[in-house]
C-alpha cells in the first residue's frame, strides 16, 4: 500500500522556490556577460545598464528570502526541507554578492578613461576569467539541481583556472612598466580581476551547500586559513 | 530528591518485611542509588531487547530494542496504530491490567527485569508514573489530588510539605496556593494536566510516562507544560508520546519513530521501530527515508 502525498501545497511553493532562487544564477551569468562586453569594448553605457539592472538580481534575492521566511514560519520544515531552506538562504546571499561584483567591475570602467592603455595579454585574461567564472556558475547552477555532490567538488577544480589566471594578471600588472597611466589602469584591472575571482568563491561556496543539502555535513571545500590543507589562492604568493 | 529507600523505611518500616513474608521483595533498584552522568554516557533507565506486545496473541509491536536514559526526554512518535502506547505502557506494566495483553522478551529496568516473578507491579508504577491523554483528576479537593499518593504509602509526616513541593515541581504552586481545598474540576485543563503532573511526582517517582499530554490543550498551556518537563528532566526521566512532531522536537533528547508494517496479504498490522536517535539528528538528517518523510509530514 502506497502512502498518500499530502502536504503537496507546501512541496509545490518550495519545489518553485528553489526554481526562483537558482534563477538568480541565470541571472548573475547575464550580467557577468554584459560585463564581459563592456570590459573587452570599453564600453561605459553597458556598463551603467548592468550597475541599473543589478536591481533585478536583488530584487529576486528580497522576494525569495521573504518568501523562504514565511515557509520557515509557516511550515516548520524539517530534515531535507529543512537543509534545503537554509542551504537556499545562502546560496541567495552568494547570488546577491555575484550581482554586486559584476557591479564592481563595470564601477571601475569609467576610471580608466575612453580610450585607455589596455594591455592586450591583461584584457584577454580577464575575459577568459569571466569565461570561466560563466561556467562556474553554470556548473554550480546544474550541481544543486541535479544534487550533484561530485558535480559540486569539481567546481574547485574548475575555480583553480581563476584563481590561477587571477595570479597571471598580478604579474603582468608588476612588468606594465613605469608609463604612469598604463600602470593606473593595470590596477584597476586587477581589481576588476580580483572581483571576477570573488566570483569563482561564491560559485564554490554555492557547491558547499549542494554538499550539505545531500549529506547534511557542512564543511569547507577548501580552507583558506589552513593554507598547508588547501593551496593558497592567493595572488600575492 | 529523598533516598527512596530511606523514605520507603522511614514512613512504613513494615512494608519490607511484608513483602518478603509475601514471597515478593519490591523492585530492589532505587532512584537515589543512581549517579548523574554525562549526557552521552548516561545510564540506561530502561534496555529493550526484542519486545513483542500482543494482545489475545496478534502482535501490536514486535522486535522493539532501545535503551532509554537517565534525566532524558525520549520521544515516541509515529502515525496512529503504530503501538507508541502500547510500547508506552510496557514500561509500567499497565498491560498486566488487560487480561489477553502478552509481552515477550527482555525489559531491564536499570539492569532489572522489569517482568520478573519477583517484581510488584505496585511497586513499579510507584517508580514509573504516568500522565494520560486527557487531565484525570480525583473528585477531590486540589490537596487531596495531590496528597492522594503520599497518603496511600503511608506518607503522612509533613504532608503539606510534600503536596507544595510537588505543586512547585509542576509550577502549579502560585496558582493554587490560595485555593488548594478548592475541587480539583474547579480548575483549567492546562491547570488539571499540571495537577497530575503534580500527583505524579508526589510519590517521588523515578520515571514519568507521559501519553499524548498536550493533546487537550491550547498553546498556552502546552507551553507550560512543556517548560516544565524541561524542568523535571533534571530529577526525572521523562519517556512521551507525542502526535506533535514540533513538540517532540522542542521537549526530547532522543526520538524513536515507529511506525506501521503490514504482513503480505495486509490483513495484520504491526508497529516498529524504524529509527531512534538524538532528536536533532531526527529533524534534520534522518537516516530513514520512512522516517524523514514522517517528519517531514509528507505522507499520511
Amino acid at each position: 500500500m502506497a502512502p498518500a502525498e499530502t502536504r503537496v501545497h507546501y512541496q509545490e511553493d518550495l519545489e518553485q522556490l528553489e526554481a526562483s532562487a537558482l534563477g538568480g544564477l541565470d541571472l548573475v551569468t547575464g550580467a557577468l556577460g554584459r560585463t564581459m562586453e563592456a570590459v573587452e569594448h570599453q564600453d561605459v553605457e553597458l556598463a551603467q545598464l548592468v550597475i541599473a539592472d543589478d536591481d533585478r538580481i536583488d530584487g529576486r534575492y528580497l522576494e525569495v528570502h521573504q518568501a523562504l521566511i514565511t515557509l520557515l514560519a509557516t511550515q516548520s520544515p524539517v530534515a531535507t526541507d529543512l537543509r534545503l531552506i537554509s542551504a537556499l538562504l545562502h546560496v541567495l546571499k552568494n547570488i546577491e554578492r555575484m550581482g554586486d561584483q559584476c557591479v564592481n567591475v563595470c564601477k571601475l570602467l569609467p576610471l580608466s578613461g575612453n580610450e585607455p592603455p589596455a594591455d592586450e595579454q591583461m584584457v584577454k585574461r580577464i575575459l577568459t576569467m569571466g569565461g570561466q567564472a560563466k561556467t562556474l556558475i553554470s556548473q554550480a547552477k546544474r550541481a544543486f539541481e541535479g544534487r550533484d555532490v561530485e558535480l559540486a567538488h569539481d567546481l574547485v577544480r574548475q575555480d583553480d583556472v581563476v584563481d590561477n589566471l587571477n595570479r597571471e594578471c598580478f604579474r603582468l600588472a608588476l612588468e606594465i612598466g613605469d608609463d604612469a597611466d598604463k600602470r593606473e589602469w593595470a590596477m584597476t584591472m586587477l581589481l576588476a580581476a580580483r572581483a571576477i575571482e570573488r566570483i569563482g568563491d561564491n560559485a564554490v561556496d554555492i557547491g558547499e551547500q549542494v554538499a550539505f543539502v545531500v549529506t547534511g555535513l557542512f564543511r569547507e571545500f577548501e580552507d583558506a586559513s589552513r593554507p598547508g590543507e588547501a593551496p593558497s589562492q592567493s595572488p600575492l604568493t | 530528591m529523598a533516598h527512596d529507600e530511606e523514605r520507603v523505611g522511614n514512613t512504613d518500616p513494615g512494608r519490607a518485611a511484608r513483602e518478603a513474608a509475601a514471597g515478593r521483595a519490591a523492585i530492589a533498584v532505587r532512584p537515589g542509588e543512581f549517579q548523574h552522568s554525562a549526557p552521552g554516557k548516561r545510564e540506561k533507565v530502561f534496555e529493550l531487547k526484542g519486545i513483542d506486545v500482543l494482545y489475545s496473541g496478534v502482535a501490536a509491536v514486535k522486535g522493539i530494542s532501545m535503551d532509554i536514559r537517565r534525566n532524558d526526554v525520549t520521544a515516541l512518535i509515529g502515525p496512529s496504530g503504530c503501538g507508541k502506547s502500547t510500547l508506552l505502557r510496557c514500561l509500567n506494566r499497565m498491560n498486566d491490567l488487560i487480561p489477553s495483553a502478552e509481552v515477550k522478551g527482555e525489559l531491564l529496568y536499570h539492569g532489572e527485569d522489569l517482568y520478573g516473578p519477583t517484581v510488584d507491579p505496585v511497586q513499579v508504577r510507584k517508580l514509573i508514573g504516568m500522565v494520560f491523554q486527557k487531565p484525570n483528576p480525583f473528585p477531590k479537593s486540589i490537596y487531596d489530588n495531590v496528597a492522594f499518593g503520599p497518603r496511600i504509602l503511608g506518607n503522612k509526616e509533613n504532608l503539606d510539605q510534600t503536596v507544595e513541593q510537588a505543586l512547585r515541581g509542576a509550577a502549579l504552586w502560585d496558582e493554587v496556593k490560595d485555593r488548594l481545598e478548592g475541587n480539583a474540576f474547579g480548575l483549567s485543563g492546562g491547570q488539571q494536566q499540571r495537577l497530575c503532573i503534580a500527583r505524579c511526582i508526589a510519590v517521588e517517582p523515578d520515571v514519568i510516562l507521559m501519553d499524548e499530554p498536550c493533546s487537550a490543550l491550547d498553546p498556552i498551556s502546552t507551553g507550560k507544560i512543556e517548560d516544565l518537563m524541561i524542568e523535571l528532566k533534571q530529577e526525572f526521566s521523562i519517556v512521551i508520546v507525542t502526535h506533535n512532531m514540533q513538540q517532540a522536537a522542542r521537549v526530547s533528547d532522543h526520538t524513536a519513530f515507529l511506525m506501521v508494517e503490514l504482513d503480505a496479504d495486509e490483513d495484520n498490522r504491526w508497529g516498529r521501530l524504524v529509527e531512534y536517535d538524538e532528536t536533532e539528528k531526527i529533524f534534520t538528517n534522518p537516516a530513514d527515508k520512512r522516517t524523514e518523510d514522517y517528519v517531514s509530514g509528507k505522507v499520511g
